[in-house]
């Protein structure tokens, strides 16, 4: 049979506009929580700003880094999508350069939802596979 | 609230088909077979066929037959549907199963990614179709000395812009071509004709070629140019579009300014490009090789994809080795403990 152990295929490795393991720190995995304060819509990359309030009660400004904005675009996604205010957390690891920019490993809103919500399927949005993804 | 409005529902407001529809191209991709199903393709007002639009070569078809399809040239329905779920699931960057190096690279989710989520029409199992294999030929014994010292350099830490790839730098588009072949997002171009000229316009990169179509010859040998220099023509219903006099770096898979590359454009149906391409450089391949991948017409638009313009990707990369370098120097210093 084809179907079981032929189409088993190799691990395929994310390929972005550029190597994330040059810029960001694997042995630097954070946790942050904080509000947007904008959404940089720009090219190659979006970039989300946040400020974290730590335990003493400072505020630091963080970058989290995103993919294109074109993508966001067909998917209905726009600047105005995640406002100013909206409360997020990112799990991510923190630039190699120790400034205050992560990678959005994952990014959720506090419950534990979804930031970017793709299909319920395979992973891929609109991949029709979700009963409940509006029909195109 | 709104964005709890947008996490649900937002997926449907715009959309683009990403993936040729089942059926739409045949499983030959030969020049023949595709100049014979061309049938009669519309026509621009001066009489040329009329390829103009945006088309969408996004797929999950990958360029190399993968070598667990070893001898299997085209897929089943049912095989396909199978074989899609799967490659989607392993590519789900939601997956924590790599450790953190991994996890660095799968930096956020499927929702930014535009692979397209079909494999191509054909259901065959690679875009490559010459050699019969399915598989990209093997490097020159030189070539692959090329390919180990650049795999060097890119892993260590960046001494300067030079040492990362085109695309990181924002030059070139990782999927613009020539050739063009499907990457992870900006899979769409943008085809305009005149009497005398076809532009190409990718929208990775906003990359545009200008190719005349009026029987000039190539430029002179010595200009070079990062994507080449185009010349196009028409064979029958077909725009055959060869280009040569790249620099020493083309983009493509680590060939050499001695690449050759011939596209053939064929409208097989109102909704279908095919877009086939073979490619030449001795000091790469040990043989030439072809692939075929079908395109479908979307509505648009395209948007654009001004790289250099928040390129802080690369700015990051150079301070992360900078800082990289202070700390083991300081490190040094201190002596060991």
């Amino acid at each position: 049979m084809v179907a079981a152990a032929g189409l088993a295929l190799a691990a395929v490795p994310a390929w972005a506009h550029h190597a994330f393991a040059a810029e960001f720190d694997a042995n630097k995995p954070i946790r942050l929580q904080g509000a947007v304060t904008k959404m940089e819509w720009i090219n190659p990359h979006a970039w989300i700003h946040i400020d974290v309030k730590k335990p003493d009660g400072k505020v630091e400004q963080w970058m989290i880094e995103g993919g294109t904005p074109n993508t966001l675009f067909r998917r209905g996604f726009t600047k105005n999508s995640l406002l100013p205010g909206t409360v997020i957390v990112v799990d991510g690891y923190q630039a190699k350069d120790g400034t205050q920019k992560a990678n959005g490993r994952d990014l959720t809103l506090p419950d534990g939802r979804k930031l970017f919500l793709g299909s319920s399927g395979t992973g891929a949005p609109r991949d029709g596979r979700d009963p409940t993804e509006p029909k195109r | 609230m709104r964005t709890k409005l947008i996490l649900g529902a937002v997926i449907a407001v715009v959309s683009l088909a990403t993936a040729p529809a089942a059926g739409q191209a045949t499983a030959a991709a030969g020049k023949a077979s595709a100049a014979k199903r061309a049938g009669t393709p519309p026509r621009t007002p001066w009489g040329q066929p009329d390829l103009q639009g945006i088309w969408d070569f996004a797929t999950i078809t990958p360029l190399e037959r993968p070598k667990e399809l070893a001898g299997k040239e085209v897929l089943t329905a049912e095989e396909a549907a199978e074989f899609e779920q799967r490659t989607l699931q392993q590519r789900n960057p939601d997956r924590r199963d790599g450790g953190s190096q991994a996890d660095v690279g799968r930096a956020y989710n499927q929702f930014w990614w535009d692979y397209g989520s079909k494999v191509v029409g054909t259901k065959r199992t690679s875009l490559v179709v010459d050699p019969p294999d399915g598989r990209v030929p093997p490097l020159t014994p030189e070539a692959q000395k090329r390919a180990d010292a650049r795999t060097a350099v890119r892993q260590g830490p960046p001494r300067g812009p030079e040492d990362r790839n085109l695309w990181e730098r924002c030059i070139l588009g990782g999927n613009a071509g020539p050739p063009m072949a499907p990457g992870p997002y900006n899979n769409n171009v943008q085809i305009f004709q005149t009497p005398g000229n076809v532009v190409i316009l990718n929208e990775m990169i906003n990359d545009a070629r200008v190719v005349p179509l009026d029987g000039r010859p190539h430029v002179p040998p010595h200009i070079r140019q990062w994507r080449g220099d185009s010349r196009g023509r028409w064979e029958g219903n077909t725009l055959v579009v060869d280009t040569t006099n790249f620099g020493d770096e083309p983009n493509f898979r680590g060939a050499t300014a001695k690449l050759h590359v011939i596209e053939r454009f064929t409208r097989v149906n109102a909704d279908t490009l095919l877009y086939e391409f073979k490619v030449e450089d001795p000091a790469t391949w040990t043989r030439p090789w072809s692939a075929a991948v079908p395109m479908t017409k979307t509505e648009g638009p395209m948007f654009e994809y001004a790289c250099h313009e928040g390129n802080y990707g690369m700015f990051n990369m150079l301070a992360g080795a900078r800082a990289g370098e202070k700390a083991a120097a300081e490190a040094a210093k201190a002596g060991p403990k």
